[in-house]
């Protein structure tokens, strides 16, 4: 295997780092293509439901970061974002 | 100092502060019919695994003053955490396996204000027990965008904790200064310990995207970022059986994830969930996390959550298989944390949750209505290559909580 498109200062983790940017920015431009859409406040009858509202589960969020965090080594995943339904 | 309690008496406590809790509920509530946002939720949680065991009850207050422009909220939780020793693995430190219960107490104060589109908030949290003192604060805005189709928000949470270690010895608590403390290698003193800090500090950064992509999909991205400074190991236990552990003093982590909620069409009683988790930090951990859940509303008042996760981790870059050990003579930097190691978890769970408002039609119970009661239960499966290093087992998870406005 070709090494030639490597520089001298990369190594793996060199290039893990472009590789996370590359994901955020992927993931962030589908996001903005996306938020073009609009839902009209009387189509939001299935958003307001509790089994569609992130924030309806954040003490058991809560738990489950405490346990992880003695459990694991990474950490995050549990702040997401509530809102969008616009019922609250 | 550290109180070494029989568990029952612990459970016993928790139960009868519940239990108390309940009956003052029952009292205080007027028989009439509630719509407000006010509300109390008293949880019980319950983990365990094979040397360790935890309960934690909590009540969360939560109070419109008069109404959303201003929003009170508060909470406390008890951790009676039992052990085979202080630390797992460390039984020669503190004796043999005698079983140590600890009680942590933690007490939040938050604020909310929602005013045209923008929402502000603000906590203050305190955390004691007998070797970790914890304050932080946190500070959080959030603005409602497309017509409320979406919402962007932002945190910021700073914590500052002090880390003490317990001398059995003397039976008192003293401040925990890592090995890894840059203050040591220029100190002067005769016990370069004196020149450390046990100040272990955390700043937490999380900007978040939610937006409504149709009336039956929601989707979010998150972004979190933390930098740690400060002593980071657990003084208790010990590598090649002799030495400190000893971690970087500093530690950046980086935890992109992103989640979508989908009503099935034709079928909007069942709501498709998806997560995922990406974290990577300056100590080499990289991790993965799916998380999947089926949301089936079984009938008006009942819910059923099945979930399954999927996490798998490479270990820090510092961390040196049980199998490949010792550790060099020269090695600045050493571990026997198991959740440095590599490792996969695999956690199925189910999620009852009944809603009360049927009951709220009977007299004297009319306070009901908006109340409900959720059963949750999780096992984890932990699989490794490296059984010496990720020694913790199967893991259970439980909880019971129940909610009512007020």
């Amino acid at each position: 295997m070709s090494d030639g498109l490597r520089l001298p200062c990369a190594g793996p983790r060199a290039a893990r780092v472009p590789r996370i940017a590359a994901f955020v920015i992927v993931i962030a431009s589908s996001a903005s293509a996306a938020s073009c859409a609009t839902v009209k406040p009387s189509e939001r009858e299935v958003l307001s439901r509790p089994e569609m509202d992130p924030s309806s589960e954040k003490h058991e969020e809560e738990f489950h970061a405490h346990y992880e965090s003695s459990r694991q080594g990474s950490f995050g995943g549990h702040g997401a974002a509530g809102g969008g339904c616009g019922c609250g | 100092m550290r109180l070494r309690l029989d568990l029952a008496r612990a459970s016993w406590l928790a139960l009868a502060a519940v239990g108390l809790t309940l009956l003052v509920l029952a009292a205080i509530l007027p028989g009439r019919a509630v719509r407000a946002e006010d509300r109390i939720t008293l949880q019980g949680n319950y983990f365990r695994e094979a040397s360790t065991r935890v309960l934690a009850p909590t009540i969360d207050i939560e109070m419109d003053l008069p109404d959303e422009r201003f929003t009170l909220g508060g909470s406390y939780l008890l951790d009676a955490v039992s052990s085979a020793s202080i630390a797992a693995g460390a039984a020669a430190v503190t004796g043999g396996d005698a079983v140590f219960t600890e009680l942590r107490h933690q007490a939040a104060l938050r604020v909310r204000s929602k005013l045209d589109g923008w929402t502000f908030g603000g906590f203050f949290r305190y955390s004691s027990e007998s070797d970790y003192i914890s304050r932080a604060f946190g500070l959080n805005v959030s603005r409602e965008l497309f017509e409320k189709s979406g919402t962007l928000s932002l945190a910021y949470s700073g914590s500052f904790d002090r880390v003490l270690v317990i001398r059995p010895s003397f039976r008192d608590t003293v401040p925990w200064i890592s090995p890894s403390d840059p203050a040591i290698a220029t100190c002067e003193a005769e016990d370069p310990t004196t020149c450390g800090n046990n100040l272990l500090q955390s700043h937490y950064f999380n900007v978040g995207y939610g937006h409504a992509l149709h009336r039956t999909v929601l989707a979010g991205l998150n972004l979190e970022v933390q930098y740690i400074h400060g002593p980071q190991e657990n003084p208790y236990r010990r590598v090649d059986g002799a030495f400190f552990q000893a971690h970087p003093y500093t530690r950046r982590r980086f935890a992109p994830n992103a989640f979508i909620r989908w009503a099935l069409p034709r079928a909007e009683f069942i709501v498709f969930e998806q997560r995922y988790r990406l974290h990577v930090d300056d100590w080499g951990v990289l991790s993965h996390t799916t998380d999947t859940r089926l949301h089936f509303r079984i009938a008006k008042i009942l819910r059923l959550r099945l979930r399954y996760s999927f996490y798998t981790q490479k270990g820090a870059n510092f961390w040196i298989p049980m199998t490949e050990r010792p550790y060099p003579a020269d090695a600045e930097l050493m571990t026997s944390d198991p959740k440095l190691s590599a490792f996969m978890t695999h956690t199925p769970g189910i999620q009852l949750t009944v809603e009360l408002k049927p009951l709220a039609r009977f007299r004297g119970l009319r306070w009901l209505d908006g109340a409900w009661v959720q059963a949750t239960y999780n096992h984890i499966f932990p699989v490794t290559d490296h059984p010496l290093d990720y020694y913790y087992g199967n893991a259970r998870l439980g909880s019971l909580a129940f909610s009512v406005p007020f």
